[in-house]
């Protein structure tokens, strides 16, 4: 497994997430999913009821071509 | 389509329960249930990859309202690696094989459980986005990982 945690990470976290995490915590987990889970309408990504891709990399390549960049689909 | 509810996020834990599938929620989905704060709009489920396994998925989210085809159920059955569904009550990304995840063997030996929904570990969800590496993952992978470092200062 590929992870990139350094032990710096944890003097760069900012004071306010931290209270965010504290406070989520605090919270029943069905209040946290009220919060959580939004639904907007995402062009071409919601435009068809169904969608198998054989192999993430078909997937990927799908959104680099079809896929408005300003969704955040594609890859770095 | 609405927002996917907690009250459906129970209904597909114990559908998938006695169906007997095995599956973890990730991505942000998994994150948020482990106590991450923060949006996203579908539930990810990673699943292990059999035909049985495929198959009662299928049937456990034709009983949840998904309306599938019987060629969509063969996909699920077979296990393409990413299969999405908007055919239902809520959204829902199905995921075989996602990137930075070597088996789900692996992920589900660290795997967590949240009032009875199996979720995998922090580890594995960052690890995914991190592979994937796609803008958005950029985008959330500082919080996730300082969601990380809050779980461990957390745990006893």
């Amino acid at each position: 497994m590929r992870t990139s945690h350094t032990p710096e990470d944890l003097d760069n976290i900012p004071a306010e997430w931290w209270q965010e995490f504290d406070a989520a915590a605090r919270r029943p987990l069905a209040t946290r999913f009220r919060y959580a889970f939004i639904h907007t309408y995402k062009p071409v990504l919601d435009d068809a009821r169904y969608r198998a891709f054989t192999t993430m990399k078909e997937y990927r390549d799908w959104c680099d071509r079809n896929l408005p960049s300003w969704l955040g689909y594609g890859r770095v | 389509m609405g927002a996917f509810e907690y009250r459906q996020a129970t209904e597909i834990r114990d559908a998938l329960a006695r169906h007997g599938v095995k599956y973890l929620f990730l991505g942000k989905s998994g994150a948020i249930l482990l106590g991450f704060p923060d949006t996203t709009q579908d539930a990810d489920l990673f699943v292990e990859k059999s035909s049985e396994n495929g198959r009662a998925l299928a049937d456990a989210l034709k009983e949840l309202g998904f309306e599938l085809t019987e060629e969509q159920c063969e996909d699920l059955e077979r296990g393409k690696d990413l299969v999405q569904l908007k055919n239902g009550p809520f959204d829902l990304d199905v995921i075989y094989a996602p990137d930075g995840i070597e088996s789900f063997a692996d992920a589900w030996k660290r795997h967590v459980e949240v009032e009875g929904f199996p979720v995998c570990h922090i580890d594995d969800i960052i690890a995914s986005k991190e592979a994937a590496n796609r803008v958005r993952d950029r985008e959330s992978l500082p919080r996730l990982r300082a969601f990380r470092e809050w779980l461990r200062n957390r745990q006893p």
